[in-house]
């Protein structure tokens, strides 16, 4: 008996020694298969740091792991708005930008720029403080959200680049039997719903509220899901979609692995990119329950280096933020590599920031509005 | 020797309930201070909001219908076990509970793929299997009862398994038919492993979210969806009130247990 | 006069032959529908682990690439060594304790145990949420103690407290089952109470730990909703995992891939163990019928 115990005791004293090692640790919260593995096996053998990622799939679990602080992560990668709500708590620390030296390297694009000046006016607006958030954040990836849509639908495409969000949100008018698909992120649908609107997606007021409650139900949504809606359009489950434009370009790579054409690809699932659509960026910020600070700027200084920018870009389908690494994928149109040239072709297309566009950051509301547009989704999805 | 366990059951199981009843009656939560702690029914008005309604009819019809047809279909695999003349049914019995052991997610976007109207085996097969019963009722009912019948099939045949043999030879001497022996010998003597089997179906049926979120496209809400997004969001003290009200309904269950089977022990 | 024989039907007999027939066959279609319902998700898995193409809805060709390259994906790699890990030291543990305190708790007076084994049956069928949500508020007051022990510990702890009840749970009834006299006679005899404990006790009820084990291992597995709100320090396991990455991300195959090895390998593991049981019993049979004819 003592025997067993003692062997036990020795298997687990093993066991917790062999997971502890020498190397100093940090501690990364992102989103899943949101890092390209070489860029963290790069990093690793740059830094000698052991970079532990914990994954969560939506801004308000990463809030909820933070603020919970079960955990101590030296770094986190949320959207604009959830980085708006932990500045206002105070639950990230200002950067040391004498630690990224990388910084002087690149220079971010215009539209990140114009993301940071919104979300600064909506702060200023709303609680009447300046805040800088490069202070706080360094943009990790960006994008648009636009309407995924089944091309396999004769005229939906025409209809589209016509009308725009009036094919999405107008079930009687457009398309009556096409099958309608919305993220199950209650802000969301009520942003998309404003847009259609013509409004701020960011305005609340519960009149706002009733008239998006009404917008929703005559769209008459048949699924609400998040990385299902992509693969439905994509196998014809589904007809239009609103998701980010990185949740196409994640297809589209595939199906571009697969040795499909651009053209090939287009033709049965395609994205629509409206005037008036969201933009987000997620950023690298680090939580004041941080360990090793050091380690996170060195990891924040590592990604600003355009080249592990557009490394990381070739596998996470979404745009970068970097005006250098977005030209050095673009110059990949000249090259004779058939993926990279594919690379460059979809990001000069769906990445193009330049057209005539508005596009809104999502700010964060107020807990009790945020509770009242969910419940007002969960009540229109239970008839 | 079992002073340990006793304090860790108190600690573990007491302290949580009345910590949840706390938060669901209080407005405690991470912005409010020590000195703001209020205690009020506010909470309550979630109840009546007509999701949260629809939510627990939806999760009590679904759980009704999904215990009363995997009790009969798994009252008939379990007897069936009993009949075969394999000689090894811990080798049936594994085969029952071998899916469980692939990730309950997986398996269900498995399902979801094929109830979809354009998937892999109508690739394969060139017909589809099961229509396009995606995002509907029967998907979720699909998907709750064949996700949970093993924990019926492993109840009901434990309770079989304990049925001596004599008693049935006798009934079948004394002149009764299989089927009369069926009814009036073996399923009373089943019974309690039928109601175990019940309330382990119908337990994470009533709780679950996964699943009907999964199948029903996020169409149809369960309570569980509800309490999930609640705790997302943070909102902590309509969470826990739904989960308050859901513990009712398992400590009622336990309390029927003890009924059929004085000394609860007897759950497997 | 005509014939008044009596027919057997006249006596109550009635002839079900070939209803009888047509019974057997519906039953047989009726296990296969019902196997196969439990199997179709399990088979589609395994259809989409030798898909050449990542896509969920075509089937190209026949390929094993997504085997190869499980070791290759590193986030894979690591959840599936975090699940392992914990449940091993977790069923371990579980089968450990839970032998010992269904021992403790069968000592105890009734209506005693009654009460606790009441109390043993909430962490199963608690709603996992609810679970997993109240532990993690019992460990967050331990944090003050001890900051850093969300992670292995905690997940531990938590896996504990909802397969223990199981092992409870199998141990139990075959407790009940051994001859209460085998302690006091093994004491009898001279042996010390701890080890007539270990020596007499524990192989009889050895079926109810093994099945106690397997269940345990079987719910710590799969488990998400506990683990989730116990987790920390990126100790993230399998389920939580592929719930965070087909939230937004597209899942690798390689998932489906090693879900179809590890239902692969446990039949066959097993099976295995029920062959050779069976090789044992076949030996132990020989011998008791040898025994039976001498005497």
């Amino acid at each position: 008996m003592k025997r067993i115990i003692l062997a036990t005791l020795l298997l687990s004293l093993t066991i917790v020694l062999t997971a502890c090692n020498s190397r100093p640790k940090l501690r990364l919260l992102n989103w899943g298969e949101y890092i390209n593995d070489e860029v963290v096996e790069k990093f690793e053998a740059e830094t000698g740091i052991d970079l532990i990622i914990s994954v969560a799939d939506s801004n308000e679990l990463f809030y909820q792991k933070i603020n919970s602080k079960t955990t101590a992560f030296d770094l986190v990668i949320p959207s604009d708005y959830m980085i708006e709500k932990m500045v206002e708590e105070n639950m990230l620390i200002e950067l040391d930008y004498s630690k990224l030296p990388n910084r002087g390297t690149v220079t971010y694009m215009d539209g990140v720029n114009q993301i940071f000046n919104s979300m600064t006016q909506t702060t200023l607006a709303r609680s009447n403080k300046t805040v800088d958030y490069t202070d706080f954040a360094v943009p990790y990836f960006w994008g648009t959200f636009g309407i995924i849509y089944n091309n396999r639908v004769e005229g939906l495409e025409e209809a589209l680049n016509e009308h725009g969000w009036d094919v999405y949100f107008e079930a009687d008018t457009y398309f009556p039997t096409a099958r309608r698909g919305m993220y199950d992120v209650p802000q969301f649908a009520y942003a998309a719903a404003m847009m259609y609107m013509g409004n701020n997606p960011n305005d609340y007021s519960s009149t706002l509220l009733g008239e998006v409650e009404t917008v929703i139900e005559n769209a008459d949504f048949i699924e609400w899901g998040d990385d299902t809606l992509k693969r439905n359009v994509e196998s014809d489950n589904l007809d239009m979609a609103f998701v980010y434009t990185g949740d196409y370009l994640d297809r589209l790579y595939i199906q571009l692995d697969e040795g499909k054409t651009l053209a090939e690809v287009q033709a049965d699932f395609d994205l629509y990119i409206p005037d008036t659509t969201m933009v987000f960026i997620d950023c690298m910020v680090i939580p004041n329950t941080a360990t090793n600070i050091d380690g996170a700027h060195q990891f924040i200084n590592f990604l600003l280096n355009p080249v592990n920018a557009a490394l990381n870009a070739e596998v996470v389908g979404y745009a970068v933020a970097y005006q250098e690494a977005f030209d050095q994928i673009i110059s990949y149109l000249d090259s004779a590599d058939v993926t990279k040239h594919n690379w460059a072709t979809a990001n000069s297309i769906y990445y193009n920031m330049e057209a005539e566009r508005t596009f809104y950051p999502l700010t964060t509301l107020h807990p009790d509005d945020i509770d009242a547009i969910n419940t007002m989704v969960q009540n229109v999805i239970t008839g | 020797m079992a002073v340990p366990y006793k304090i860790w059951l108190s600690i573990l199981v007491f302290i949580p309930i009345l910590a949840m009843l706390f938060i669901s009656f209080s407005n405690l939560s991470s912005s409010v201070s020590v000195g703001e702690l209020t205690l009020s029914l506010a909470h309550f008005k979630l109840l009546w909001e007509s999701s949260t309604v629809i939510a627990f009819r939806n999760s009590l019809i679904f759980a009704v219908a999904t215990t009363l047809i995997s009790f009969v279909l798994g009252y008939f695999i379990a007897y069936e076990i009993k009949l075969s003349k394999f000689k090894n049914k811990f080798i049936l019995l594994t085969f029952v509970i071998l899916p469980m052991w692939s990730n309950l997610i997986l398996r269900t976007e498995s399902l979801a793929n094929i109830m979809s109207e354009n998937n892999i085996l109508k690739n394969i097969l060139g017909f589809n299997l099961f229509g396009n019963i995606s995002g509907t009722w029967m998907a979720v009912l699909f998907g709750l009862v064949f996700t949970y019948m093993p924990f019926m099939i492993l109840s009901v045949y434990t309770a079989l398994e304990k049925i001596d043999f004599a008693l049935e030879e006798a009934a079948l001497d004394l002149g009764l038919r299989p089927i009369k022996k069926f009814w009036k010998v073996v399923f009373p003597l089943s019974f309690k492993g039928v109601v175990t089997g019940a309330i382990m179906v119908f337990l994470p049926t009533l709780a679950g979210f996964a699943i009907p979120k999964i199948l029903s496209r996020g169409r149809i809400v369960f309570i569980g969806n509800i309490i999930e997004q609640k705790f997302i969001y943070t909102n902590y003290n309509h969470g826990a009130l739904l989960a308050v009200v859901i513990l009712f309904f398992i400590l009622g269950s336990i309390l029927l247990i003890t009924k059929f089977d004085k000394e609860g022990e007897t759950l497997l | 006069m005509e014939n008044q024989k009596a027919t057997l039907k006249d006596y109550g007999y009635r002839d079900f032959t070939t209803l009888n027939k047509i019974y057997k066959i519906l039953k047989k279609i009726f296990v296969v529908a019902i196997v196969l319902g439990l199997y179709i998700s399990i088979i589609v898995i395994a259809i989409q682990s030798i898909n050449e193409s990542r896509n969920l809805s075509i089937f190209t060709r026949v390929s094993f690439q997504w085997y190869a390259n499980i070791l290759q994906e590193e986030e894979l790699m690591q959840a599936i060594r975090n699940t392992f890990l914990v449940s091993a030291i977790a069923t371990v543990l579980a089968t450990f304790l839970g032998t010992f305190f269904a021992i403790g708790l069968y000592a105890l007076s009734k209506k005693v145990r009654v009460l606790w084994m009441l109390l043993n049956n909430v962490p199963i069928l608690n709603a996992d949420i609810v679970t997993g949500f109240s532990l993690m508020l019992m460990f967050r007051l331990l944090m003050v103690v001890f900051p850093n022990i969300f992670g292995l510990f905690t997940l531990v702890m938590a896996h504990l407290f909802f397969t223990i009840p199981y092992v409870i749970l199998s141990v139990m009834p075959k407790l009940k089952e051994t001859d209460p006299n085998l302690m006091d006679a093994a004491m009898d005899l001279g042996v010390r109470p701890y080890k007539a404990l270990i020596k007499v006790v524990i192989p009889a009820i050895k079926a109810g730990i093994f099945s106690g084990m397997l269940l345990a291992l079987t719910m710590s597995i799969d488990d998400f909703a506990i683990s989730y709100f116990t987790t920390g320090a990126g100790f993230d396991n399998l389920s939580i995992w592929i719930y965070a990455v087909i939230g937004r991300r597209n899942l690798t195959p390689s998932v489906y891939a090693f879900s179809t090895l590890l239902t692969i390998f446990t039949l066959v593991g097993l099976l295995t163990y029920q062959f050779l049981q069976k090789q044992k019993k076949g030996k132990k049979n020989e011998k008791n019928n040898f025994s039976d004819i001498a005497s």
